[in-house]
């Protein structure tokens, strides 16, 4: 005769039972879980340990919720990466830039905002500079341009041409070297001659020894 | 067309090309300069700086699949430029934009798409509350796609602190998202 049946004896298990074994023995698993949810949620995790993970979290909440979270921003996280602008962002952008010819950068050095200034002033150093140079000494020719006006303007013309000269003339003299002066005397030098010139002075002035009495002959005897 | 294709286009002079091309990575640089700025008007303001740069100077865009990470790179650094400006001149107005949000055309049904854009407002809220490096991090890895060696050269950082920077900003995105009860 065969022995009834009975269904196995099951428990009810506490809740916390199997957190305060844990508690008294190796502590919380989860910051274990923690170290190793990134790993689960990517699928590097081998099954053994997938399946330890699984487990855990079948039991804590917060750990689910967590490993939930972590899904969840995986989702979501890649469709952040493509905004939309707007509708007519593209529009802009390419008025911006299509109209501008690729450049090169002689190109863009010379469209700067102050080129103007810095052109105007080289031409001005430049004009400077010519103006002080010496001019060549030429015959005098009046420009051929000028013979039409008659002898009055070739008269004033050539008056202009001979002031010029003259000047880049006297320029050029004053530019030619001149003959080293005479080094000035040395502090010394200068002493020297001082005392020099002092000297009769001094020995005039400068007491004299007391002239000694010659010693009077002894009387002859009488 | 690939990007390399396209940018030997435009280097001609093809204006088609261009606009392919900006129609290609527009989104992708205004949404990293939202990121950084979390003003629309700003981030539009910068993405089209970042186009005019890049189409001044097509000679250093690099061919092949480096195309992404540079334009990455070159958007991270008007960005960061951008907010030194804004930290030395703050402006009269700064309002949070949510606008960004309302801007993209989705083909779920209206109470799916609310739904979506409020995960999305939230979990933007949460990546303005990480560290700064957590959230470049995130930035670039997760939400760009960037390998850990490009951002690596990008944050002139070690690979290796990238990879444990990366897990640990995930799970602090993810505290934060539980907290908001976003969890699960």
């Amino acid at each position: 005769m065969d022995a009834p049946h009975r269904p196995p004896f099951t428990p009810e298990v506490p809740l916390d039972l199997t957190q305060a074994i844990l508690a008294r023995t190796s502590g919380s698993p989860c910051q274990r879980l923690q170290d190793q949810a990134c790993a689960y949620v990517d699928g590097e995790l081998d099954d053994s340990r997938a399946s330890l993970v699984q487990a855990h979290l079948a039991h804590c909440p917060a750990c689910a919720a967590l490993v939930g979270a972590l899904h969840t921003s995986q989702r979501l996280l890649p469709t952040l990466a493509d905004a939309d602008p707007g509708p007519w962002f593209t529009q802009r952008l390419l008025r911006a830039t299509v109209h501008r010819p690729a450049t090169s950068t002689w190109w863009r050095l010379m469209h700067r905002p102050r080129i103007a200034l810095e052109a105007a002033y080289l031409g001005a150093a430049a004009g400077l500079l010519g103006t002080y140079l010496p001019m060549p000494n030429l015959p005098l020719k009046v420009p051929a341009m000028v013979q039409p006006l008659g002898a009055s303007a070739q008269r004033v013309v050539g008056q202009v041409i001979q002031v010029e000269r003259r000047a880049s003339t006297s320029l050029r003299q004053s530019w030619q070297p001149r003959p080293a002066a005479p080094a000035s005397p040395s502090l010394w030098q200068r002493i020297k001659a001082r005392l020099r010139r002092w000297l009769p002075f001094f020995r005039q002035a400068a007491p004299r020894p007391a002239a000694v009495p010659e010693k009077a002959p002894p009387p002859a005897n009488p | 067309m690939e990007p390399p294709h396209l940018l030997d286009l435009v280097r001609r002079g093809d204006e088609l090309a261009w606009e392919a091309f900006v129609r290609c990575f527009q989104g992708r640089v205004f949404g990293l300069a939202y990121h950084y700025t979390a003003q629309a008007e700003d981030a539009r303001d910068l993405t089209q700086d970042v186009f005019v740069r890049i189409y001044q100077n097509l000679t250093l865009v690099p061919d092949e699949t480096g195309c992404l990470p540079w334009i990455i790179r070159i958007t991270r650094n008007a960005c960061i430029d951008h907010l030194r400006r804004r930290k030395a001149r703050p402006p009269l107005w700064d309002l949070a934009a949510d606008e960004l949000f309302d801007l993209r055309a989705t083909d779920q049904n209206p109470e799916e798409a609310h739904l979506e854009a409020v995960r999305r407002s939230m979990l933007h809220r949460a990546l303005e509350e990480l560290t700064d490096l957590n959230r470049e991090i995130i930035l670039l890895k997760e939400i760009q796609g960037l390998g850990l060696e490009e951002i690596a050269g990008i944050l002139d950082v070690p690979v290796g602190t990238v990879k444990s920077r990366s897990n640990r900003a995930r799970l602090e995105l993810a505290q934060k998202l539980t907290a908001a009860g976003m969890g699960g």
